[in-house]
């Protein structure tokens, strides 16, 4: 082979959504793909990765995946070590190292004042500033996987489609920016990728939602049955019938809307099996859709990779972490990687290569993306000419709140979420705070309080850290409990634990950004991994626009829990990370894993990295994929979207493949 | 669905592990016959047996199965009120040992004895036993639910109401604990 004839057709980096529908859809077509995944081959059975959930201390998302420190602990260290990811070949974001120092933290971060000053008596959540009101210094709380079948292995399967008015923000509300995309091309790709996920949900059922811009081509049909609505769903779309809650708030800044909006629920489209499909089972109900579905009724994108393998014309190579794109010209030329292994004594090993292809797709996940974008030509970057890569990066950051219902609702049973309130996904008040779905959780207060754990141990010990001990009517000191009265006790309380979390639609702001971990002087890594490569550094705040959001959700659940009768347990703390004050009241968010625009596509070259078609506008052979490529973070989860935009890439791909 | 480690061959009489299980039955509010079946496949009484007794010694053990025995044909509420002291207001080592006997068959984890928590969260434990430990908690039958990632319900049972506690092997009686 000459060396000016590409080895591959097309270069993928990742093993994610994107990358393996992408090689899916150009083997299909017959071209020869070779797939670069910097993390561990996909396990032949996930019973490995059960193991390692059923074994682990903290049930957190990356708990069942490789790379963490024991999944148990030891007399002298009963919480297990977390690894150092200087010692990682592929480290990455986790839930258990939010907030830490970076050797902990994958992500360098600003550490939260508790981690700063501990056990300092009187913390303090960051000042805003006095001119913009935006809170600063923040911590970026989304976490992701590096590993054959990425970040999705524990997405949660919602799969709900974007509104007209989420892509259209700017020209509508003036805020935010558009999308370069008009609203029938999603319309035609969500319905490709509800057939590759295999989406369960009723068009007749999404049909009240008409009055946020939620509409269907005509005749549309989901690939399959809806998911029955939970029992907590019932209850609370029962108790919410006639609600209606203002657009805003007084006080909102900028302006009012004093609209009424209807409150009601929806069941939410998911991808998870209500029937056989695509030779996976029918859910069980788990509820441990996060971070493992232990039958794999939820689509995952190992399914996907096994059909781009079945082709016959898609190779992977894991355990290859690239580290620059080289640019000669316009076009890319090559791509440099290290691939990397662990000898019998488990000491990291890693060897130089490079591979080239005719196009390249860069599908390593938002931030992954940006750090290689920036890392490429010796760290002068590739693909930048906007200065645009790594810049708004964003989130649905979570507001959590939860509550216990008057009488039993029955958490913790079905696929983790089955409905929400999507009817507030849009209005006029757009112009003046961030829009935002509400998630009804069916896992009690597991993700709020760590349940069952934390109460149970609260009656068995005479302890209260769950704010239920004694128990809300009760007074005096918190009880010890045995026998059948300990039985009684939790009953009552775990069948009417439930909780609500509101996803909002945060402003791009160009200061969220993801930098390499640099000198600035020298260009000498900070931090590395364990293969030497710099690591990202983020960081993050918030603006007013999105902070009202949490002020005007917070009012809504409260709303939601008094028509229920329901007692609200909602805390914020002060000092953490994710903590934050915004108009003398305390929050707290959460990541909800959705990261989201680090590349973001646009028509014009001069303020956007990619085009409609997520094709670089300087580098014309390569594309550079995923969420990341995202304007705004719109009011929807956004799997279903990225795997459509991951169709147009397709498509774009081949038709520069064939011209 | 998973795997595990038999537990180690220990010449322990199964008189001692059917007490153990017996008065295991009473702290949690269950039937016996749930801990310890007669056909006993996963064995979790003699492992969390040999766990515990691993962990605090063996002294221990016999003394709060002696404690146990003096009382056994009382009523299984009044064994568990009296074993886990639950009126006193700073329970003493052994019913510390209690409560984590009770924490191991609720969670499948090992608590360490007198070992709080904070901050608004439960105390870490020292490590989970087992993954069978893990899918056999009795906090799941508590709650009239499963383990969350090992679900023997089938689709849609979530839209439906559950069983009775009962059924989910509470001794709802008022017999003894056996």
């Amino acid at each position: 082979m000459s060396p000016t004839t590409p080895q591959y057709d097309v270069v993928i980096l990742g093993a994610g959504v994107s990358g393996n529908l992408i090689a899916k859809e150009l083997g299909l077509a017959g071209k020869k793909v070779l797939i670069l995944e910097a993390g561990l081959a996909v396990p032949d059975s996930r019973e490995e990765y059960m193991e390692n959930f059923y074994l682990a201390l903290a049930k957190t998302p990356e708990s069942p995946y490789p790379a963490l420190a024991g999944r148990q602990g030891s007399k002298l260290n009963p919480v297990g070590e977390l690894p150092d990811p200087a010692t990682l070949p592929t480290p990455r974001a986790t839930v258990l190292s939010i907030g830490k120092a970076p050797d902990v933290s994958y992500l360098v971060q600003q550490e939260p004042f508790n981690e700063l000053h501990k056990n300092d008596p009187n913390p303090q959540n960051p000042p805003a500033d006095p001119k913009t009101g935006d809170v600063r210094g923040l911590q970026f709380s989304s976490t992701f996987e590096r590993n054959g079948g990425g970040t999705s292995w524990h997405w949660l399967g919602t799969s709900l489609r974007e509104l007209e008015n989420d892509i259209r923000l700017e020209t509508k509300y003036g805020h935010g920016r558009d999308w370069p995309l008009d609203y029938s091309e999603l319309q035609e790709l969500w319905g490709l990728a509800e057939k590759e996920i295999g989406v369960a949900a009723s068009v007749a059922q999404q049909e009240p939602l008409e009055v946020v811009g939620l509409k269907y081509p005509s005749g549309y049909q989901y690939p399959m049955q809806a998911i029955p609505m939970s029992l907590v769903d019932q209850a609370v779309s029962g108790a919410v019938a006639g609600l209606q809650v203002p657009g805003t708030l007084p006080n909102t800044p900028g302006g009012s809307d004093p609209t009424l909006y209807d409150v009601f629920v929806s069941p939410t489209p998911q991808g998870r099996n209500s029937e056989p499909y695509d030779d996976r089972r029918v859910c069980a109900g788990n509820t441990n859709c996060i971070p493992i579905c232990p039958i794999q009724a939820k689509w995952d994108p190992t399914v996907t990779l096994g059909k781009a393998l079945d082709t016959g014309k898609v190779t992977v190579s894991y355990q290859s972490v690239a580290y620059n794109v080289a640019v000669e010209g316009k076009n890319a030329t090559r791509v440099d990687y290290y691939q990397w292994s662990r000898d019998d004594k488990g000491n990291l090993t890693k060897v130089s290569k490079s591979v080239t292809g005719k196009l390249y797709v860069l599908a390593c996940h938002a931030i992954e993306n940006a750090k290689l974008l920036l890392l490429s030509n010796n760290q002068k970057g590739v693909a930048n000419s906007s200065d645009q890569v790594g810049r708004n990066l964003m989130d649905h950051p979570l507001y959590l709140t939860w509550a216990l219902a008057p009488q039993p609702i029955f958490g913790y049973r079905g696929p983790l979420a089955t409905s929400g309130i999507e009817s507030l996904r849009d209005g006029e008040f757009r112009k003046y705070r961030a829009s935002f779905r509400m998630e009804i959780g069916n896992e009690g207060w597991n993700f709020s309080k760590g349940d069952p754990y934390t109460t149970t141990m609260d009656f068995i010990q005479g302890t209260n850290n769950s704010n239920v001990n004694p128990p809300p009517g009760g007074s005096g000191q918190p009880v010890r409990l045995g026998g059948l009265k300990l039985v009684q006790q939790l009953n009552n309380i775990f069948t009417r634990q439930f909780r609500i979390a509101c996803m909002f639609d945060q402003s791009p702001l160009a200061d969220n950004r993801v930098t390499l971990d640099v000198d600035k002087a020298t260009g000498k890594p900070n931090n590395v991994d364990g293969l030497g490569l710099p690591r990202p550094k983020v960081e993050y705040g918030l603006d007013p626009y999105t902070m009202e959001g949490f002020r005007m959700a917070a009012y809504v659940c409260s709303k939601v829990y008094e028509r229920m009768g329901a007692t609200e347990f909602t805390i914020n703390g002060v000092g953490g990370a994710g903590d934050f004050t915004y108009q003398g009241v305390n929050y707290h968010y959460y990541g909800a894993g959705h990261v989201v625009g680090t590349h973001r596509m646009g028509v014009d070259p001069s303020s956007s990295v990619v085009d409609a078609s997520q094709r670089s506008h300087d580098v014309p052979n390569m594309w550079i994929v995923g969420s990341g490529s995202f304007p705004t973070v719109c009011t929807a989860n956004p799997t279903l979207t990225l795997m459509g935009l991951a169709f147009k890439s397709a498509r774009s791909i081949l038709a520069a493949l064939n011209s | 669905m998973t795997r595990r480690t038999p537990p180690s061959p220990a010449p322990i009489p199964d008189s001692e592990i059917q007490d153990f299980a017996d008065m295991s039955a009473a702290l949690t509010g269950f039937q016996s016959s749930v801990l310890k079946p007669a056909l006993d496949p996963l064995n979790l009484a003699h492992e969390y047996y040999v766990f515990a007794v691993a962990q605090v010694g063996q002294a221990a053990m016999t003394t709060l199965l002696n404690a146990y025995r003096a009382i056994k044909t009382q009523p299984a509420q009044q064994i568990a009120d009296t074993l886990l002291e639950t009126s006193s207001s700073s329970p003493s080592t052994q019913a510390q040992l209690a409560q984590s006997i009770v924490a191991m068959w609720y969670l499948g984890s090992w608590y360490v004895p007198g070992v709080l928590g904070g901050g608004g969260f439960a105390p870490p434990s020292l490590q989970v036993i087992s993954s069978v430990a893990y899918t056999n908690g009795l906090v799941w039958r508590v709650m009239q639910s499963h383990p969350m990632g090992y679900s023997a319900f089938t689709f849609g049972y979530w839209s439906q109401q559950p069983g009775s506690l009962s059924s989910f092997g509470v001794n709802t009686g008022n017999g003894g604990g056996q």
